[in-house]
């Protein structure tokens, strides 16, 4: 991808809507996020796992894909950005200028663990500015 | 006379070797000197052994018995005090400087020191300390026999048959041992075979890098050839976007005065016309929507393809507006403008079949599509799709392409085999072009980019069951007969299910 990651943590105009649902039901969008939540904390771990043991590539492709529907599905951009980055690397390709010569799966390896640490440090950046709007911890 | 420099394995010592040589130099001179003043005697014998006539006369004068003498027996001789006959005898009789050097030229006459164990030292006569010389031939009152005790021709000094011998141009030979001449070869040389190797090894490599050589220069220039080509292509698809712009603006421009002249346009024109500037907004909103820049080269990659793509787009028109085929049927079908009543058009009652893996997407999903007052049903994965799907028909199949066990795509395919009627929407995070074909040549219908709005979704659903009764209301039509009657129709199943589905009034007017 050429794209850079987007300067917004959260995309308003997708969580908003989301957000709108809630006049029906209004505990909707939080929860939502719980089960997000839930689940990038899971995903992590598995993506943290699957570095440390069987190091498969293409578990770790669809594990980035996994976790970057869902970010997207809620408006968490950047987290959705990193994740695709992981997905990515996972199929072998990376953003910089060795795009087009493959390189051994440890070098993918380790720049999926450097992109998981990236994704740590958004999640973290998004439960702040989700805290900021909800008042509630998650 | 030549010096000689004699090495054992290659080695010289020149310490070790030096001092001998220097005696025996003095020891030919001594014995010349000698010969000169003794001329009377034997001329070839005195220069022989002049140092053993010299040992013998010493001792047959018996000036110095305390020091050296015969033994009794006459057949040998003793040096009694060594330290006297260093100092005393070596200096008037010989050249030697030390009593060693003086054994040395003994040992090269060939006499020998008689060995004693130390318990028969303690016993000799002459002293634990005395040191005693034989030679077969040197006895008393034997002086004839002196003539055949001759110096050993120097085995030290010949070389040995292994040695080498290199003469420098004073004369001097140096040896150098065979073996050690041969090893230091070959350590510094390698085998044939290996030596074989490499070269060969080397003259591949070289080979190798040529052509890699060659194959870069060439991928050099197409790459730079298709990076023109790729410029001329962008070129021409901004000339296109321009052009593309001002036929925008014209049309919202007759639109409006078309308006003017009281001519009611249809809904979804209608909506340019009252807001003509959003049109051009919307237009362009590929290029300023900093909302991702996957929106840009989707439109770069695909304004002038075909392929029904819609983004999160913000308004409907913005969706139908770039596509000639929905164009065309809302022409055809809302000319009247009666039926056209934006989100009416929907029934409510859609039975929806929701395959996805992802809970978020599920719970947000399901929540749209009830708010749009569908029912929905969610399977989470490929496999349970075409199960479900053979069992039970649904209105409208929203698939998701990556999930466990059975990808959307191929399950698509599978469900094709027996289902050729109910529209399959495709919903996916991967927007590239070949994966997009990929999706529509499996018998997808259409492609719900992810993520997308509220409003993406209902496009969506209004493209695909706008003016259609849910078949959960058509009791009256077997579902049998409903298939027969769509399939001779073609793969686009849009048009002949809204024919069907229409209602008198409308289906009259066409």
């Amino acid at each position: 991808m050429i794209s850079n990651i987007p300067t917004e943590v959260i995309d308003w105009s997708i969580l908003n809507e989301i957000i709108s649902m809630d006049e029906d039901d209004p505990e909707f969008s939080k929860m939502l996020i719980r089960q997000y939540i839930e689940q990038v904390t899971t995903t992590f771990n598995d993506i943290g796992n699957e570095l440390d043991t069987t190091k498969d590539l293409n578990k770790l492709n669809s594990l980035g894909h996994f976790l970057k529907g869902s970010s997207a599905t809620l408006g968490l951009q950047r987290i959705a950005w990193v994740c695709e980055r992981i997905q990515n690397l996972g199929k072998k390709r990376s953003a910089g200028l060795d795009e087009g010569t493959v390189k051994d799966d440890q070098y993918y390896l380790d720049l999926i663990r450097e992109a998981l640490k990236e994704a740590k440090v958004e999640f973290i950046l998004a439960k702040k500015e989700l805290h900021d709007y909800y008042k509630t911890d998650f | 006379m030549d010096s000689q420099f004699v090495g054992d394995r290659g080695s010289l010592d020149l310490n070790e070797i030096l001092p001998s040589v220097k005696e025996e130099t003095e020891n030919i001179q001594n014995e010349k000197r000698l010969s000169n003043a003794q001329a009377d005697k034997s001329a070839s014998a005195k220069q022989q052994n002049e140092f053993v006539r010299k040992i013998y006369s010493i001792l047959e004068g018996g000036e110095y018995p305390e020091i050296v003498t015969w033994t009794e027996a006459g057949d040998s001789f003793v040096v009694v005090d060594t330290g006297k006959f260093t100092s005393q005898i070596l200096p008037n009789h010989f050249k030697h400087s030390n009593f060693a050097s003086f054994v040395r030229q003994l040992n090269k006459y060939d006499f020998h020191k008689v060995k004693r164990t130390q318990e028969e030292r303690k016993v000799w006569q002459y002293g634990e300390l005395s040191w005693e010389f034989k030679h077969p031939l040197f006895k008393r009152g034997q002086e004839e026999n002196l003539d055949n005790i001759k110096r050993k021709i120097g085995t030290q000094k010949k070389p040995t048959d292994r040695s080498l011998v290199l003469k420098n141009t004073e004369g001097q030979e140096y040896v150098l041992d065979t073996e050690a001449s041969m090893n230091l070869l070959k350590k510094k040389t390698v085998s044939i075979d290996a030596f074989n190797k490499v070269k060969k090894k080397v003259d591949f490599l070289t080979r190798d890098l040529e052509d890699n050589n060659k194959r870069y220069s060439q991928l050099n220039g197409e790459f730079e050839k298709l990076n023109n080509k790729y410029y001329t292509v962008l070129e021409s698809l901004l000339t296109f976007k321009t052009a593309n712009d001002t036929l925008v603006n014209k049309f919202n421009t007759l639109c409006t005065s078309i308006a003017d002249q009281g001519i009611k346009l249809p809904d979804m024109i209608q909506f340019s016309v009252n807001s003509p500037q959003r049109e051009l907004e919307l237009t362009t909103s590929g290029i300023s929507n900093p909302q991702s820049v996957h929106n840009e080269i989707n439109l770069g990659e695909n304004s002038d393809d075909p392929l029904p793509i819609h983004k999160a787009n913000k308004t409907p028109s913005i969706s139908d507006l770039p596509n000639p085929i929905l164009e065309n049927d809302e022409n055809i079908n809302t000319i009247d403008g009666d039926l056209a009543q934006g989100d009416t058009i929907l029934k409510k009652g859609f039975n929806v079949l929701l395959v996805e893996d992802d809970e978020v997407s599920i719970q947000l999903c399901s929540k749209f599509l009830i708010k749009y007052g569908c029912t929905v049903q969610v399977v989470t994965d490929g496999l349970a799709a075409i199960s479900t799907l053979e069992k039970y028909r649904f209105d409208l199949v929203l698939m998701d392409i990556v999930m466990p066990n059975l990808d959307g795509a191929t399950a698509t395919s599978i469900i094709r085999n027996f289902d050729n009627e109910t529209p399959i929407i495709a919903m996916t995070g991967s927007i590239e072009h070949q994966d997009l074909i990929t999706y529509l040549q499996h018998g997808m219908n259409d492609i719900l980019a992810k993520p997308f709005t509220r409003r993406d979704l209902y496009s969506m659903l209004t493209r695909y069951l706008k003016n259609r009764v849910p078949l959960s209301q058509q009791v009256n039509i077997p579902a049998d007969v409903v298939h027969k009657q769509l399939k001779p129709g073609s793969s686009n199943l849009e048009s002949p299910l809204i024919l069907d589905d229409m209602p008198p009034l409308k289906k009259s007017k066409i």
